[in-house]
């Protein structure tokens, strides 16, 4: 009798736990969606008020933003799905995309683009690369912005440097201008620029550099990395950090912030955020288009995608693209890159719509420089860590080479995979 | 001895508090009875280690992203966690990492015990206390106050050697340094819990031995050597096998402290596993190599458990 009420408990509960798991089929009542994102500042509010707005004006949709940090998006994404607990809605850099697209984690868009109403027809168009893996669109822009340099403007009057420089040559010694070693212990208190030489922010510090020389790492299924132009590069940049000090060397991303904002650095390479960070610490800051390279003036841009999960009904997959059309409007476009201090995704935005933000205005001048880093490359995780390995070691002086040779093979291996 | 010497009476063990009474039922009934103690703590077990356990040893045989799409791939898996470089590398590292972990904690736990078992000595509480707090603390939250410990920039620890004219550099950005580094913050996280399992072993070896030693005329060391070692062997196997495990799951600091860098030279087994599952949602290769470490793991403990053992045996 017992065992029975036991074992009839146990069944009772794995029905339970099955049934949980089982997500809603299409029954034509309303549809819920959730929305994962990492917006969690002043961005995290406009976004919040399109959605909304979006709400009011859909009686048959609701979406509930679900706010994560972008990282606990990427690591609970893969388990949530497997269990069927996943969102219907997901936003992730750029870059961490075609892995998930490709595993068959998202639903494909290619028919949401071939829609007029979908408000795509205008993207920014590296904005719009980013979302396509092997031909296929899976996803939409939420953010697209060139990396760009943050310049304390009280140290560059304190340093006599009047004007922002235009070239690598001029860069390197306006830094050098800026670089100030007081007690002459070798060690400057202060850098003209903080160049870190790995996870620099969205690791695009040294993809700017290699296209402003011409350069480039991936070329559709191939690796190109190990060219003269990189090695060029290389070898400019290792040499302005190492031997004329313009930078220290070992900083990451995280550390350029700090100290760019602790006024120890008068240049970093940064995004949007960094225009928040400067003002919360009393830092007079402007903001000027990474200085043109011997061959063009390029940046790696920092991105943000929107995509719908494979977990949704067809219902619901519908709901999600009334949504990111919604999202993707005119007025929407506007509203959302005030707020957010991101330039328009859309190319027909015109730059007075939102000069009324002058970070915005700034980054809206320079967005056409910006190339969507390492677009549909799946394995983006091992050509990332080529890249840092590759720049970590140069800087430190060892053969570039030979370094370059390795990232080549290592970033092949990777394509392959 | 003399035949007229009183027969040794056989040994009894005591009886059971509330005493002795004779067993009731069939033996089936108590063997449902018995089954019904157990099958709450059985259905835990199998929903979350061994139903895991046997999903993850499929799963090392298919191409699996956890999407729902998997193809069978036979032993593919497991034959890229024998040829892949970069599996090769963190081996290495995980070696490296045991070498420098292991060690260093065991020594440091036995030898505080040693010391804190003195009854001589003073605070002795207070002491034992303090040596365990570490180990309370989440690993985590360990591993962030040891970066900022030993920031270049704003670090203490820099701070106080920069004072006495050393110039310690940025340790986790150093390829030679930044292992030592993080094995050092489990040393100082882990080692208060096998601190507390030699004390305990301490304890539990008779003073009598220590006074017949003395009588025999064997001085502090030989006390050490002859005594407390061998009759500490049980203990120093548990706590090996568990220093060992420790070391091979290395992940919590390094994830938090270098993310496996500068360039892969942190990079662990077990990192290797987070990123393969969770970064290249490569869920089938990422089981393969979990099951490799499984048995790496079981096979050492293993050789430990008989050596350790033989020694006893030995003793015996």
């Amino acid at each position: 009798m017992t065992r029975l009420r036991i074992l009839t408990g146990v069944g009772a509960t794995l029905a339970l736990l099955a049934a949980g798991c089982s997500s809603g089929g299409d029954d034509g009542g309303p549809v819920e969606l959730t929305f994962w994102h990492g917006y969690s500042e002043a961005d995290g509010d406009v976004l919040e008020g399109i959605v909304d707005d979006f709400n009011a004006s859909h009686d048959d949709i609701t979406i509930d933003t679900e706010l994560k940090t972008w990282d606990s998006i990427d690591d609970t994404l893969l388990t949530a799905l497997s269990a069927g607990e996943g969102p219907g809605l997901v936003a992730m850099p750029a870059e961490r995309l075609p892995v998930y697209a490709a595993k068959g984690a998202f639903a494909s868009l290619d028919d949401f683009y071939a829609d007029e109403a979908s408000n795509t027809a205008n993207l920014v168009p590296g904005a719009a690369a980013m979302e396509e893996v092997e031909g296929e669109k899976f996803g939409v822009p939420s953010g697209f912005v060139p990396l760009a340099v943050y310049y304390n403007t009280a140290l560059f009057e304190a340093g006599g440097v009047s004007a922002f420089p235009q070239t690598w040559d001029e860069w390197v010694a306006a830094s050098k201008q800026l670089t100030v070693d007081e007690d002459g212990d070798g060690t400057p208190e202060q850098y003209g620029v903080v160049l870190p030489d790995h996870a620099t922010v969205a690791n695009g510090l040294w993809p700017s550099l290699f296209y402003g020389n011409g350069g480039d790492i991936v070329d559709g299924e191939d690796a190109v990395i190990d060219s003269p132009e990189n090695a060029e590069t290389l070898e400019f940049w290792s040499d302005a950090i190492a031997a004329d000090q313009i930078s220290p060397t070992g900083v990451d991303g995280i550390g350029a912030d700090e100290l760019f904002s602790g006024g120890k650095a008068a240049m970093t390479v940064g995004g949007p955020w960094m225009a928040s960070i400067a003002e919360e610490n009393g830092i007079d800051y402007a903001i000027a288009p990474i200085p043109a390279g011997p061959a063009e003036q390029a940046a790696s841009a920092i991105g943000v995608s929107m995509a719908v999960t494979v977990d949704t009904s067809s219902a619901e997959q519908a709901a999600a693209e009334e949504f990111l059309s919604f999202f993707l409007s005119e007025e929407n476009s506007v509203k959302w890159s005030l707020g957010s201090g991101w330039p328009p995704l859309r190319t027909d935005v015109p730059a007075e719509a939102v000069a009324e933000n002058p970070v915005v205005a700034s980054l809206t001048e320079i967005a056409e420089t910006g190339r969507p880093l390492l677009p549909g490359v799946v394995n983006s995780v091992d050509v990332l860590s080529a890249i840092d390995e590759l720049t970590q070691k140069a800087v430190a002086g060892e053969d570039v080479d030979t370094l370059l040779g390795e990232a080549q093979a290592e970033i092949q291996a990777a394509l392959d995979d | 001895m003399s035949a007229d010497h009183p027969p040794v009476r056989r040994y009894r063990p005591p009886a059971p508090l509330g005493g002795r009474r004779r067993a009731t039922g069939s033996p089936t009934g108590r063997g449902v009875k018995a089954f019904l103690f157990l099958a709450p703590a059985l259905i835990i077990l199998g929903l979350f280690v061994v139903w895991p356990m046997i999903s993850a040893l499929r799963l090392s045989f298919t191409d699996a992203s956890g999407f729902g799409r998997e193809e069978w791939v036979g032993l593919e898996n497991y034959v890229t966690v024998f040829t892949d470089p970069d599996i090769l590398s963190a081996v290495t590292n995980t070696a490296l990492y045991t070498l420098l972990f292991t060690p260093t904690a065991v020594i440091a736990a036995l030898g505080l015990a040693l010391l804190l078992n003195s009854p001589h000595m003073p605070f002795r509480s207070f002491f034992r206390t303090a040596l365990f707090v570490p180990f309370v603390v989440s690993f985590a939250v360990a591993a962030f106050a040891w970066s900022y410990l030993i920031d270049p920039q704003v670090g203490l620890l820099n701070y106080w050697l920069r004072g006495a004219g050393i110039q310690m550099g940025n340790v986790l950005e150093d390829p030679g340094l930044a292992m030592p580094a993080v094995a050092l913050v489990a040393v100082w996280k882990l080692f208060g819990f096998y601190f507390v399992i030699f004390l305990a072993g301490l304890q539990d070896i008779p003073s009598s031995l220590y006074e017949a030693a003395r009588i025999d005329g064997a001085g502090p060391w030989s006390r050490l050597r002859h005594v407390t070692l061998p009759l500490l062997s049980n203990t120093m196997a548990f706590v090996l096998v568990f220093a060992t495990i420790a070391a091979l799951q290395a992940f919590d600091q390094i994830y938090v402290m270098t993310g496996g860098g500068p360039y892969g030279h942190t990079q662990t087994v077990v990192m290797e596993i987070y990123e393969s599952g969770f970064k290249k949602l490569d869920i089938g290769f990422a089981s393969a190599l979990s099951y490799v470490l499984l048995v790496a793991t079981l096979i050492l403990s293993l050789v430990q458990f008989v050596f350790f053992g033989r020694k006893e045996k030995d003793m015996a």
